[in-house]
């Protein structure tokens, strides 16, 4: 899901150099900016009005780059390209503004229901919706999309284990041809008839997915994963892989005029999107630019309208100031977590881990590096997520006198601290440093690459890693799995006893007692269970000293004043890095088109 | 005519034919030659570029697929980028298919290689052979006046400045040069490209900050070597005494002898030059967001495109040493003593 992060720390490197020279640059730009503070999520004034054009700025190392294509089903960066998967498919469900959080809503969808064992979702689609193409988007489609899905060989495939028991049932050959037809050449047609009997057409309108477990997360998850976005299936007949890859067709508010690859996506009105009197918008244009200072500089010369996704401290400071745009904060799910590596010394002793939670001190380093923008959290989610749970009754907090009592108590302490090669990040670990020297901790900062940091994780070859954890609903994305289930590459938690490592727990079938938690905690669609389940496993992660969590913090929606909608001047919590905008009810003041 | 006129006629005719034959030899000898020599140094490169791409830490095909990927998704992906055979086997694949024509196809978008150079090489061209032209535009007339008076007003005004902006990175200068024509006056745009094909004008706006972000930084560079050249000289030269001694003005001087020797040095200058400059397209396409091969390679660089990077190193490397050929080919023109040295 988080594909579009790879290569991002090179970009990131290239766009740090630059904002170095920029942020004077633009403190020059913008003197004398009096600044009100429009980061409070005010929202519109007025009611909307239709018509207008947007161009919309996303960095080229994540957002801003579709180097694999549009076509969700083939994209290796769906979960970065919300913005241009929004425009062209709308989707089956939104994440809309719920007060300071969000929820799921149906979209493309008109409801859903689980099964009685909770194993099977099926969702019903509203009726009469078409693709841009005229043709329906009906369950058949859902179908062929869903089984594309899994099963074209993309690195954002949904990770769903599915009941693969039941027999296929009997399809038309029209759509076998074309199911088959769209698929890769090499394709395990064995594996697809075994899919095939796990998501079926119920009616007309009706698609259900059963699932070998019960996942409480799965509709949580839809927004950010390839399953929300329907394509015409008669369009990819028509166009082929590689122009369908480029202008794939969906029955979203916006149509693809052109498609310049990772550059520049041009985007029109779709007059038959199904909503009436949407989109607003007459036009949309997403341009990919490199970095956060050439995005602002392009902002503010009038060549763009929003920039999604500002993560520069310094520049939404700056921004802040600036009379002529407007800067919204998105609801943080993401904080920073130092994870310790329990599989090996020093960390496998719970007294040095103890040690790093009390020499660390992330309020000074949230009112230093963050200008006390960051949220502090002592989990894995913050206030934007689901199962928030602000304070962990006795999770240990700064105190450098205990973390020193403890150090000399070890004999000494020498940690090296791993982080990805990205400035905010080194800055971070930079301070921990100055913090953790302070309690008698010898200290090396290792930044390297986000393929190595990943290689390091593989290899078991860490230490302490500054990373972030956590997503709008934990289990999905970048969630407290990925960081703390035993099996997970990603994870410096204990392996399970009798297992030498994670293949092996996982052939043995062995779990620690936090497994057990994590998947309780999506083995149940009722959300009351499922929040007790995560305060549990925020109580368990902070009793045993896994990792202590920094703040978190949420990149800011910057755009031009008269700019409205959801996502950007209402906020939605980030999914997984940014916030998902719903371009269909995005408008601009009259006036300002 | 007189005699003595017909006679000198005569003698220039035969001279410049005598001229055209040897240094036409000559030429065509010094192109082959390094031509030839462009080759194992052309493959030389291909293979360091391959070796360097091979040595980057971490897993290409992790990178790739993502973090949370699975190791299946991660071998398909080794797969699909071809990582999977020996890199001495993908090598001579490329290899092959570069002699043939073949260039493959990008791993990470699976479009065709030629198709991603035929859309992107002009944007790089139309870029480097601008901010040359403008370089030399700028730099030209401001060495020659501030060669004119050295230590007058002019000459420090010119040092003072170029000193100030060859200490100022290209990026640095694209960022002030947006500030300055984008954000505060809006006079051009900043960032895109416009193809020259939807109209001239909109082209060269579009180029103009770019443009002046390469040639800038060059422009000073050149002018404060040409005007010290130029200088010593006029200060020194034995040739400059005697156009002096004959009564030839101070501006034909510099203009007619003076600055054809320097012209030497300059070209030099030039030639080192242009592999820098393509060089700094890489950052600059990208600042504008311009869709050149510096762009795509970066983007094969960051996602470890073995097909795009080799080419477009490739490219740069091919246009460096064709900038050295031609510069070699230029000093025989202007300088008998090399054609008759080559002889």
């Amino acid at each position: 899901m988080n594909n579009g992060r790879s290569g991002r720390s090179a970009a990131r490197l290239l766009g740090t150099v630059v904002l170095a020279a920029g942020l004077v640059v633009s403190t020059v730009a913008c003197a004398g900016g009096g600044g009100e503070d429009t980061g409070d999520g005010g929202g519109a004034t007025g009611d909307p009005t239709a018509g207008g054009e947007l161009t919309v700025l996303l960095d080229a190392a994540f957002a801003g780059g579709w180097a694999t294509g549009l076509d969700p089903a083939t994209s290796n960066t769906t979960g970065a390209n919300l913005a241009q998967n929004s425009a062209i498919f709308g989707g089956l469900f939104t994440l809309e503004p719920d007060g300071d959080g969000g929820k799921i809503v149906e979209n493309q969808a008109e409801s859903f229901s689980w099964s009685d064992d909770a194993k099977t979702l099926t969702v019903t689609l509203r009726d009469g919706i078409t693709f841009s193409d005229g043709t329906p988007l009906n369950a058949e489609a859902v179908l062929w999309n869903w089984i594309r899905a899994f099963d074209s060989g993309s690195t954002g495939a949904p990770r769903l284990q599915l009941d693969l028991s039941k027999p296929a049932p009997e399809l038309s050959p029209e759509f076998m041809d074309s199911l088959w037809a769209a698929l890769p050449a090499d394709v395990d047609k064995a594996l697809v008839e075994q899919h095939l009997g796990a998501i079926r057409i119920v009616d007309d309108l009706s698609v259900s997915i059963s699932l070998a477990n019960v996942d409480g997360s799965l509709v949580n998850g839809f927004p950010t994963s390839s399953l929300n976005l329907i394509a015409s299936p008669s369009a990819y007949a028509e166009l082929g892989e590689g122009a369908f890859s480029l202008a794939p067709v969906g029955a979203g508010p916006f149509i693809v005029e052109s498609d310049k690859m990772s550059e520049r996506l041009e985007l029109t009105k779709n007059p038959d999107y199904f909503k009436p009197d949407l989109p607003y918008l007459d036009a949309l244009t997403f341009q990919s630019v490199a970095g956060d200072q050439v995005a602002y500089q392009t902002l503010l010369a009038g060549q763009g309208d929003v920039i999604e996704g500002l993560s520069s401290v310094p520049l939404i400071t700056e921004a802040e100031g600036n009379p002529d745009v407007e800067v919204h904060l998105g609801a943080p799910t993401s904080p920073y977590v130092i994870q310790l590596n329990t599989r090996k010394p020093p960390f496998d002793d719970i007294r040095a881990r103890e040690a790093i939670y009390y020499a660390t001190d992330f309020k000074a380093i949230n009112t230093g590096l963050f200008k006390g923008e960051g949220e502090l959290s002592q989990s894995f989610t913050a206030s934007g997520g689901l199962f928030f749970n602000p304070e962990v009754d006795g999770y240990r907090t700064y105190d450098p006198e205990k973390a020193k009592q403890i150090v000399e108590e070890l004999g000494g302490l020498t940690v090296n601290l791993g982080t990805t090669d990205i400035v905010t990040a080194r800055s971070v670990t930079t301070a921990l440093q100055t913090q953790w020297q302070e309690a008698g901790i010898d200290v090396t900062i290792n930044a390297e690459p986000l393929g190595d940091v990943i290689t390091r994780f593989i290899a078991g070859d860490w230490e302490s890693l500054l990373q972030t954890a956590g997503a709008w609903d934990p289990s999905v994305g970048i969630g407290v799995s990925v960081r703390f289930g035993s099996t997970s590459p990603f994870s410096g938690a204990p392996l399970p006893e009798g297992a030498g490592s994670a293949q092996d727990a996982l052939t043995q079938g062995l779990t620690t007692e936090l497994d057990d938690l994590l998947r309780a905690a999506v083995a149940t669609t009722d959300d009351d269970e499922r929040r007790a389940a995560y305060d549990e496993i925020a109580k368990y992660i902070s009793d045993e000293a896994y990792a202590p969590f920094g703040m978190a913090f949420s990149p800011a929606q910057v755009m031009r004043a008269g700019v409205h909608g959801p996502g950007l001047d209402i906020p939605i919590p980030a999914l997984s890095v940014n916030q998902g905008v719903l371009y269909d009810r995005v408008w601009v003041e009259s006036g300002n088109e | 005519m007189t005699t003595e006129a017909a006679t000198t006629s005569i003698r220039t005719e035969e001279r410049a034919s005598l001229l055209g034959r040897v240094s036409g030899s000559v030429l065509v000898r010094l192109i082959v030659r390094r031509v030839l020599i462009a080759i194992p140094l052309l493959l030389a490169i291909s293979i360091l570029v391959f070796a360097m791409l091979e040595a980057i830490p971490g897993d290409p095909a992790r990178n790739q697929a993502g973090m949370d990927a699975t190791e299946e998704e991660v071998e398909a992906v080794r797969k699909q980028m071809g990582l999977d055979r020996p890199p001495v086997e993908r090598y001579l694949t490329w290899l092959v298919g570069f002699v043939t024509g073949d260039l493959g196809r990008s791993s990470v978008s699976g479009q065709s290689v030629v198709s991603l150079l035929s859309e992107r090489t002009w944007v790089t061209v139309e870029l480097v052979v601008l901010a040359f032209v403008v370089s030399l535009a700028l730099a030209i007339p401001v060495a020659l006046m501030a060669a004119r008076k050295p230590g007058g007003f002019f000459d420090r005004v010119v040092m003072v400045i170029s000193m100030t902006l060859l200490a100022v990175p290209n990026y640095v200068m694209a960022l002030l040069l947006v500030l300055v024509f984008a954000v505060i006056l809006r006079v051009l745009p900043a960032i895109g490209y416009v193809p020259i094909e939807d109209g001239l004008a909109a082209n060269l706006r579009s180029v103009t900050l770019p443009v002046l972000a390469l040639a800038v930084p060059l422009a000073c560079f050149y002018a404060r070597f040409l005007r010290g050249d130029l200088v010593e000289q006029i200060n020194s030269a034995d040739y400059v005494e005697t156009a002096r001694a004959k009564g030839v003005g101070p501006w034909k001087v510099l203009w007619r002898h003076a600055f054809r020797n320097s012209s030497f040095g300059l070209l030099t200058l030039v030639g080192l030059n242009i592999g820098g400059l393509v060089g700094g397209t890489v950052i600059i396409e990208q600042i504008f967001s311009m869709p050149g091969l510096g762009v795509l390679m970066l983007q094969g660089v960051m996602s470890r495109d073995t097909a795009v990077v080799q080419i477009c190193v490739f490219i740069f490397a091919a246009v460096a040493v064709l900038a050295n050929l031609v510069v070699d080919v230029m000093y025989a023109v202007l300088d008998p003593r090399i054609r008759y040295g080559n002889r």
